[in-house]
């Protein structure tokens, strides 16, 4: 039988990634089956119920951290982007300006001339589609990684009867409605006539 | 010595004085939070959530008869448009004998979030015309939109003709399609949906980024050398703090409102199409039969001249202007130019037309 490192050495990063998630829910599930029984006592606290979410927590987690990868991978991509441009502008300006300026009026011609190779240079870069593409995929990263924060937090909101987003949401929709229906019987009452205090 | 760096004093002097200036800001200059925006006075004539609509106090006997109502952007606040007396839009149009009203839309906070176009169209600008008709005796008002205000004014001159007499729109965003900005490719390549969903208003955290790469080296850098230069000359410094302090002003914009935004007017360039619908009804720029006026900006970072000028061959009516300005988004109605030139032409189109 092959050992543990032997058995990690052979396969690629995508099966680690996968052996070691089973691996973290299988424990999970485990502890679960393990802990469920007497964690049923308490079910008026707040244990039973983290008990029974431990497993989406943990899935949470895995989740997340994948999404970190990407994350991070598209945030290189964004500096690199900045660094590449910041390099060839330099390059621009060394080669249009190889002195030194050592005068007022030299610095300031300069300087121009450095502000604007940049400013076309980069504006160029952000109207790009690589650099609208990119960014458009590093910002849907981070909100990949928002939501796993929030299902995570959620978890221990519902464990001690605390409303969750999901909860705030729906008020919040509620709401909504109602005042635009408050709104509209304003205006029709307003449209017939009728007078209110206070208006 | 033959390799001895020879450097001209002057430029010394320069330098010393450019760290005196530093030294000294902080005692010349108030902080930000000492500056106080309001400038023309103005009484809450109406308001509803967090909107409030502003009538502007004038010393000169109204002129007009149609009254003028401002819709603001869903960007920055209201400020910029009476941001210095010898620069301020409201102020001049006060002058020239209209009756000035302004949408300020407040700050949205989470409650908001599920507020869109029908909500701000067809509820807020809706009742604030309204109630500005029953408070000047008026059928119809003028109606103003400054960059996405010029959109949701549009949006409502589509849907409710019948209560505007004139049309200004002043650098709308039309066709997001031709739209060649940083913003543009921006939010072409958002998945708004899922945005909103997780993080529901837009956050101004995020404006300030967009803003942040518009002109990134003469707005982030030069603009405060320039600054620190000429920390002695009174009214620059003073014009700049304001400007600033309106810069970072940037309240949330509601998630639903910025998801149909960036969906129906970016993304899926529906409203130059006749394909948008608010509320369940289809806007169709033909629909806009009143007078209108269209101003443009050559220079617009923000808001493409492409962007905005298709409206002009879009819709319905033959009285239609359109006038193209050599300045950029701001310049064009906060600056000596605006004074001069954007206001006196607009001011002689719509005295023609509010009697």
């Amino acid at each position: 039988m092959e050992s543990g490192a032997e058995f990690k050495n052979k396969m690629d990063p995508k099966e680690a990634a996968d052996y070691f998630k089973h691996l973290s829910l299988f424990w999970t599930d485990m502890a679960y089956l393990i802990s469920s029984k007497p964690s049923a006592l308490t079910s008026a606290g707040p244990m039973r119920k983290f008990s029974l979410q431990t497993k989406k927590l943990a899935n949470e987690m895995i989740e997340a951290n994948d999404d970190l990868i990407e994350f991070n991978t598209k945030l290189a991509e964004y500096y690199k982007q900045l660094s590449d441009t910041w390099t060839e502008s330099q390059k621009r300006f060394n080669t249009k300006i190889p002195e030194i300026p050592n005068d007022v009026e030299n610095i300031e011609s300069s300087k121009r001339v450095w502000i604007d190779i940049f400013e076309n240079a980069f504006t160029q870069l952000f109207d790009s589609e690589k650099f609208g593409e990119n960014f458009g995929k590093l910002i849907s990263s981070e909100i990949e990684l928002s939501k796993h924060w929030n299902n995570m937090l959620a978890v221990l909101l519902e464990s001690v009867n605390v409303p969750t987003k999901d909860d705030l949401n729906e008020v919040y929709k509620e709401l909504h409605s109602l005042r635009k229906r408050i709104s509209k019987l304003e205006k029709n009452e307003r449209k017939s006539g009728v007078k209110h205090n206070g208006e | 010595m033959e390799n001895e760096l020879k450097i001209d004093p002057i430029l010394i002097e320069e330098f010393l004085k450019f760290n005196k200036n530093l030294i000294d800001a902080p005692k010349m200059v108030p902080a930000i939070d000492e500056i106080n925006l309001e400038m023309t006075p103005y009484d809450v004539a109406y308001s509803e959530d967090k909107m409030r609509l502003l009538h502007f106090n004038s010393s000169i006997q109204k002129q007009h008869k149609t009254p003028l109502v401002i819709v603001y952007a869903l960007v920055n606040r209201y400020h910029i448009l009476d941001i210095h007396p010898q620069k301020s839009w409201i102020k001049n149009l006060l002058n020239q004998g209209f009756d000035v009203y302004l949408i300020d839309w407040g700050s949205p906070t989470n409650i908001d979030k599920y507020q869109g176009f029908d909500d701000y169209v067809n509820g807020y600008i809706d009742n604030c015309v309204d109630f500005v008709c029953d408070e000047a005796d008026v059928e119809k008002v003028t109606l103003q939109g400054y960059c996405t205000g010029g959109t949701l004014a549009t949006v409502y001159s589509a849907l409710h003709p019948d209560k505007v007499k004139n049309l200004i729109v002043t650098a709308p965003v039309i066709d997001g399609k031709k739209d060649t900005t940083v913003v543009g490719n921006l939010a072409k390549h958002m998945d708004v949906d899922e945005m909103v969903k997780a993080i529901g208003n837009m956050p101004p955290e995020f404006m300030y980024y967009v803003f942040s790469i518009l002109k990134p080296f003469e707005q982030g850098v030069e603009k405060y050398i320039h600054f620190f230069k000429n920390i002695h000359d009174k009214n620059y410094v003073d014009n700049f703090l304001r400007v600033e302090k309106w810069l970072h002003d940037t309240p949330s914009i509601p998630g639903e409102l910025f998801r149909q935004w960036i969906k129906d007017v970016y993304q899926e360039n529906l409203l130059i199409q006749d394909k948008m619908y608010v509320g369940n009804q289809l806007v169709s720029l033909k629909n806009i039969t009143m007078p209108i006026f269209i101003q443009v900006a050559v220079g617009d970072h923000l808001v493409s001249p492409e962007c905005s000028m298709p409206l002009y061959y879009a819709v319905g009516t033959e009285d239609k202007t359109m006038r193209i300005y050599p300045t950029g988004h701001v310049g064009m109605i906060a600056s000596s130019f605006s004074q001069k030139k954007v206001l006196t032409e607009l001011g002689q189109w719509l005295s023609e037309r509010s009697k």
